[in-house]
């Protein structure tokens, strides 16, 4: 941390705060300049509150240096983590993995051709809701336990992986039976508790970047998981609340960029909550390969006029063959290639 | 005297200097030791002020008042440390 003192603060005010970091168990480095005195304070035993600081007479500013995140943080695995969905499917390694599917399990007939489109388009990874608490308790609330089993089903007939959302501890059980991947939602994101209980299953977790949430918020969510011990966390771009109304959130395609420099976590990008229109889902996908995701999460739905959620933001199975088809060009002139 | 003339001379001051930081901090241990058995804070803000002074008065160039000042802060930040590791520790958790 470092302590940038006013021009003219005072010899007592500057003393009051070496004090205070010396009390606080800092060794202080001062450094008197011609206008500002800096004060370096490194060592720390515990974690401080820079407002603490901050707040007294004759501070100008608090420049944290460390991160509060331990375990995210890049420096704890330089090399990167690599999540291993088995069959060769690893999120965060050189591939770039697919999830495509609907936003909620409607019924066995739409599943079924759903995963089997997506998974003819190359996609690695089966989506869909089983549990959607919606804005309104009048809208459909998803097919439970009933949904992750049609899931499962569907995604073993075309070989592909499973990922659907836990939107609470008690459901923990009965979803790890049926999933691969245990997505946590953007309005889960600060759900410590559900987060904690997370750290303790085998299972990757998806973790989703709340709509308000910074990205700090967001490897200090991660930190929760993997104080648990569990490592397998994958997290997800989706779009933050802006100013901007014209797409339903923006996608912040910079926080890939971001992550991959702070995290050893592998990133992956959802342009369809991130966008929230059906024509923007492909520019933004590519983009956010092109910026560097580790896998895309995308709503793909056969007859989007007619699903129960989100049939503005899913693409047409076509539609998602077509995206494919670009990421395949895409991909290479990155580095990578497609899971 | 050549460069290297003059790059010997330095050595020869800073093996000196070496050796008497040393024993500086030889003293601040010990300082520490006794700051801990008689409960006196660690930081002590009008004695540092005070070292400032008597440098600043030793003072006969080239080095500027404010140049000395600055190399001793180190030496200072670096002596408070040495303080505190014969403390055992920070102040602040005997406190609470």
């Amino acid at each position: 941390m470092v302590v940038v003192m006013q021009e003219g603060a005072t010899e007592e005010q500057i003393q009051h705060v070496i004090t205070r970091l010396v009390g606080m168990g800092f060794d202080v480095h001062r450094s008197t300049g011609v206008n500002h005195t800096v004060l370096g304070a490194v060592g720390a035993p515990k974690e401080v509150d820079p407002r603490d600081i901050e707040l007294i007479e004759g501070v100008r500013e608090v420049v944290r240096i460390s991160v509060p995140y331990k375990l995210a943080s890049r420096s704890f695995r330089p090399l990167g983590t690599v999540v291993d969905l088995g069959r060769g499917v690893k999120i965060g390694a050189n591939e770039v993995v697919v999830m495509a599917g609907p936003c909620a399990v409607e019924s066995r007939e739409q599943i079924f051709t759903i995963a089997e489109s997506v998974s003819r388009a190359g996609a690695r990874v089966l989506r869909g809701g089983a549990f959607k608490p919606r804005s309104s308790p009048y809208s459909f609330q998803g097919l439970g336990e009933e949904a992750l089993k049609l899931l499962r089903e569907a995604a073993d007939k075309h070989g592909l992986f499973v990922v659907s959302e836990v939107m609470d501890l008690t459901q923990i059980p009965m979803v790890l039976d049926y999933v691969d991947m245990l997505q946590v939602g953007a309005r889960n994101m600060q759900n410590f508790n559900l987060l904690r209980a997370l750290g303790n299953v085998s299972k990757p977790v998806l973790l989703k970047r709340g709509m308000s949430a910074t990205i700090e918020e967001l490897l200090l969510s991660a930190e929760y998981v993997l104080a648990g011990g569990n490592y397998k966390v994958v997290l997800c771009e989706r779009g933050i609340r802006t100013f901007e109304s014209y797409t339903r959130n923006t996608l912040d395609i910079a926080a890939i960029p971001v992550i991959k420099k702070l995290s050893h976590l592998p990133i992956i990008a959802d342009p369809s909550h991130g966008t929230g229109r059906r024509d923007k889902v492909p520019p933004m996908a590519r983009a956010a390969v092109a910026a560097g995701a580790d896998g895309l999460l995308i709503e793909v739905h056969h007859c989007p006029d007619a699903a129960l959620s989100d049939g503005a933001q899913s693409l047409y199975p076509d539609q998602f063959a077509q995206l494919m088809a670009e990421l395949r060009i895409i991909a290479p002139a990155v580095g990578r290639r497609l899971a | 005297m050549t460069i290297d003339d003059w790059r010997k001379r330095i050595d020869e001051i800073d093996a000196k200097l070496v050796e008497l930081l040393n024993q500086r901090s030889r003293c601040a241990a010990e300082i520490g030791r006794l700051k801990k058995r008689q409960q006196v804070p660690l930081y002590q803000p009008e004695r540092e002020a005070q070292i400032f002074l008597n440098i600043s008065r030793r003072n006969g160039g080239p080095l500027s008042d404010a140049a000395l000042r600055r190399v001793f802060e180190r030496i200072i930040d670096e002596g408070r440390s040495v303080e505190r590791q014969a403390m055992g520790g920070s102040e602040d958790e005997k406190g609470k």
